[in-house]
């Protein structure tokens, strides 16, 4: 991360509440084309070009079964865990097409990190967490370990409440604990882009208003895409949205004019509440 | 009527037959388990109770009255026409219900036989003189008698005229315990030289004949190192020696004392002092002595050696056996089983093949265990045992090495016989481990085998466990493969010694199954091995239950460490 991005971004988040962003004007991280996927037979995704933008939050909205999160999987190449999947077209994580053979899966994984709509702590202690991602890298030394994982927990906002039991089981936690206990161990491996998928949606109120404060702070850091059913949710943390239907991507564009000034009338009726 | 109809159509309704019906069943099942544990129980355990012996004086019509001194068995009613077919004289009084007793008489050596049925009514004058003492022998069974005499090198040391206990009977007696201590001492002692340093020595010499064999085979014997083996062979011989004349010293102190015994025919008989284990006068026993005593033989049971073809004497090398061959066996079927389980669930692609290859794990569970057996004997003995023989330990041909049975092959026909088991669990714990959970740990970069290494197999693991519990069950209680693999009704040794590599995977084995086939069915003396069979049979029932014990308690610690996620 260089002094000038941070610098740039500074700019960004002080125009945002003034002007519209410009999606041109952002540094790609990742670029989508034409993606087609199937699940068997079925077509889950219809051809899905789009960019997500480095450095911002990048929501997706759309009615169950519309394929946001289908295609946020797409993007650690999660999908190839369903055996009945096929995927046409390509996804590039900087330049490089994710699905090029003999790409690196693990790697990759590394890279673009996930957090998932339920909770799913390792049954091991919280600080054994944090620190799964370093030991399957095959970091071992306990010093860069401690620091890895107090960094990582501070920027999940959870180091106050638990540097004193972090060699207690993380099942002991609340939800919202364990859900940025998750988001923790997902940053402890310092990925490029973060993947939430719902990560509030099985919490109270208090925790998503938590997690939504998390992933403003995390940003700052790493590119972020996530997909919610909630759309103040999306409103509120996401610098850009998408809107999906079907498995098409129907509209794009900057959280602020989306929502304010839809361009498509699908788009138009679903913010509106008249389907959905 | 038909109000009441209406009511029992209302109680079916109510679901109480229902209930009835499953706590019955339930209630059947704990009255069968804990009628069966109490019946080998009672049985077994009171076995080890220093009975009182009875002198009595038995009338048959007809016959001369004799006195006997036995311990009673049990009793029976059996009717009069029966014991007159049998051959009885008894006088004709029509049919009825006579009641007879089975007494243990002990003394096989003088009388032939050591048990007998008395008819209750013909018994009278029935006492229990204090000065009647019970022997435990070293053979021949139980001898029970009036002490008169004891001698040292044939000089008489203390001497009674009286069956009472007098002054002069109770100085003998005191005479004969003594001499016993110290003969129950120098045979200590000489089993010690016999077993430990004398089996040392017999195994250093086989192992240089063994040595030397082998060489001769490569075409190296040398003749320098035929003279190094010879030498090294000489300092054992030489060794030997010096301990032979050491257990002929001792055998000759352990036969100094002798002792004379009346018998219940008055007659009177000279014995050596070192046939006797333990003597005692039950008669003269209060309750707390009796006690001490039943302690003491129960602990002989359990950590003696047998004797008697089995039928006197402790069961540890049998005990040792079966232990050592389930945790063996636990060792072999715990990583084959996982590994196969993870193969099947994880990597095989799910189709019709793998459904096929289910179904048959499956099914290798029904398989008769003998087939087990013969496969064993077949595949692992005569086809494994005997290559390995050929390519390891040519030099101990023809006598075989592994190309016979022995612990090894024994645990790995059970692990075999065990396999389906752990599979079918640890299937079932892999399918339920949550899928986010696999993908929490793929998604920070981690590999399919590292988040099965890392994340899975740990939280499967109380499902592993109860694999191995079910496992461990199955594989102590088997028998009818064991005969065949390895089992023997008396093995010399240990499995497990001092002797360099100290487990001896190739040994023949003592199993407590086996052991009560062996003893109860296989025996001379079934009337003295019957109650060995009930006692051996809690052995093994509480044998297996502690295996479980301590493999549940692993579990459940399992558990609690990993208990979650199914929220």
């Amino acid at each position: 991360m260089s002094e000038e991005q941070t610098h740039s971004i500074d700019i960004s988040a002080m125009q945002r509440s003034q002007q519209a962003l410009n999606i041109e004007d952002e540094t790609v991280c990742l670029s989508v084309k034409d993606l087609h996927l199937y699940y068997g037979e079925k077509e889950a995704l219809k051809g899905v070009d789009m960019v997500i933008p480095e450095k911002k939050v990048t929501a997706f909205i759309g009615p169950s079964g519309c394929g946001k999160s289908t295609l946020l999987r797409c993007f650690n190449r999660m999908n190839d865990l369903v055996d009945s999947c096929r995927i046409t077209g390509e996804i590039n994580l900087h330049d490089s097409n994710i699905y090029a053979k003999g790409t690196d899966v693990a790697e990759l994984r590394r890279r673009v990190g996930m957090v998932f709509q339920k909770p799913n702590p390792f049954p091991k202690s919280i600080y054994e967490n944090v620190a799964y991602g370093l030991r399957i890298q095959g970091i071992n030394k306990k010093r860069v370990i401690d620091e890895t994982v107090e960094w990582a927990l501070r920027s999940a906002a959870l180091w106050d409440e638990v540097k004193d039991r972090l060699h207690e089981s993380a099942l002991g936690m609340s939800g919202g604990q364990q859900q940025r206990l998750v988001i923790a161990r997902t940053v402890a491996v310092k990925p490029e882009v973060l993947l939430l998928d719902e990560p509030a949606s099985a919490l109270d109120p208090i925790s998503t208003l938590k997690i939504e404060e998390l992933i403003h702070e995390l940003k700052n850091d790493f590119t972020i895409a996530i997909v919610t059913h909630n759309m103040q949710q999306a409103a509120r943390v996401s610098d850009y949205t998408a809107f999906m239907y079907m498995g098409d991507l129907i509209e794009f564009g900057d959280t602020n004019t989306l929502f304010t000034n839809p361009s498509k009338q699908q788009t138009e009726d679903y913010i509106t509440g008249r389907y959905g | 009527m038909k109000m009441e109809k209406k009511s029992v159509s209302e109680w079916v309704r109510s679901g109480d037959p229902w209930v009835w019906l499953n706590a019955g069943a339930v209630a059947i099942s704990v009255i069968m388990v804990v009628g069966l544990l109490l019946l080998i129980a009672v049985r077994g355990l009171s076995h080890f109770w220093p009975a009182d012996v009875v002198q009595s004086t038995y009338s048959l019509p007809g016959e001369t009255p004799y006195t006997v001194t036995a311990e009673r068995v049990e009793s029976v009613d059996v009717t009069s026409a029966q014991l007159r077919e049998a051959g009885i004289n008894l006088p004709d009084e029509g049919d009825k219900l006579l009641q007879r007793t089975l007494l243990k008489m002990g003394n096989r050596d003088v009388y032939g036989a050591d048990f007998g049925w008395v008819i209750d009514q013909y018994i009278s004058d029935s006492q229990t003189p204090e000065m009647l003492f019970t022997a435990e022998r070293h053979e021949w069974g139980n001898l029970y008698g009036y002490v008169k005499s004891v001698k040292e090198n044939g000089q008489v040391v203390s001497e009674t005229q009286d069956i009472t206990p007098t002054d002069s009977a109770l100085a003998t007696w005191a005479a004969f315990e003594k001499s016993i201590e110290r003969a129950t001492e120098i045979h200590h002692e000489i089993k010690e030289i016999e077993k430990a340093d004398i089996g040392k020595i017999n195994y250093a010499l086989e192992r240089i004949r063994l040595e030397q064999r082998r060489l001769e085979l490569n075409d190296d014997l040398t003749p320098e190192a035929e003279a190094d083996l010879a030498a090294e062979r000489a300092i054992y011989d030489a060794e030997y020696k010096g301990l032979q004349q050491q257990l002929a010293a001792l055998y000759q102190q352990i036969n100094r004392d002798t002792f004379t015994v009346q018998v219940m025919d008055g007659t009177v008989h000279e014995m050596q002092v070192s046939k006797i284990v333990h003597a005692f006068r039950p008669n003269a026993m209060g309750v707390v002595e009796k006690m001490g005593f039943y302690f003491v033989k129960v602990w002989d049971f359990l950590s003696g050696e047998p004797r008697e073809a089995n039928t006197e004497g402790g069961v540890f090398p049998a005990i040792f056996g079966t232990v050592m061959m389930v945790l063996l066996m636990t060792v072999l079927v715990t990583p084959f089983g996982v590994v196969a389980a993870v193969y099947l669930r994880e990597y095989a692609t799910q189709g019709l093949i793998t459904r096929i290859i289910r179904i048959a794990v499956n099914n290798l569970a029904g398989v008769p265990s003998i087939v087990y057996g013969v496969f064993g004997l077949g595949f692992f003995i005569y086809f494994l045992g005997s290559g390995i023989d050929q390519a390891f330990f040519p030099e101990a041909l023809p006598s075989p090495t592994f190309g016979t049975g022995g612990l090894m092959w024994a645990s790995i026909t059970l692990a075999l016989l065990t396999v389906p088991v752990v599979i079918v669990a640890t299937e079932e714990g892999l399918s339920r481990i949550p899928r986010n959970v696999r993908e929490g740990s793929l998604a920070l970069g981690a590999t399919k085998a590292e988040t099965l290494w890392r994340v899975v197999l740990p939280m499967a693991s109380p499902a592993i466990m109860t694999g191995v519990i079910l496992a461990v069950a199955r594989a102590a209680g088997e028998v009818a493969p064991l005969m065949l693999v390895g089992v023997v009704k008396l093995a010399p040794t240990l499995p497990l010694d001092g002797n360099y590599p100290f487990i001896h995977l190739d040994q023949k084995f003592m199993h407590l199954g086996f052991h009560i086939y062996d003893v109860g069915f296989q025996s001379p003396n079934v009337e003295a091995a019957r109650p060995l069979v009930y006692a051996t049979a809690l052995l093994l029932v509480m044998v297996i239950a502690l295996l479980n014990f301590s493999a549940v308690t692993i579990r459940n610690h399992l558990r609690e460490k990993y208990k979650s996620l199914e929220m």
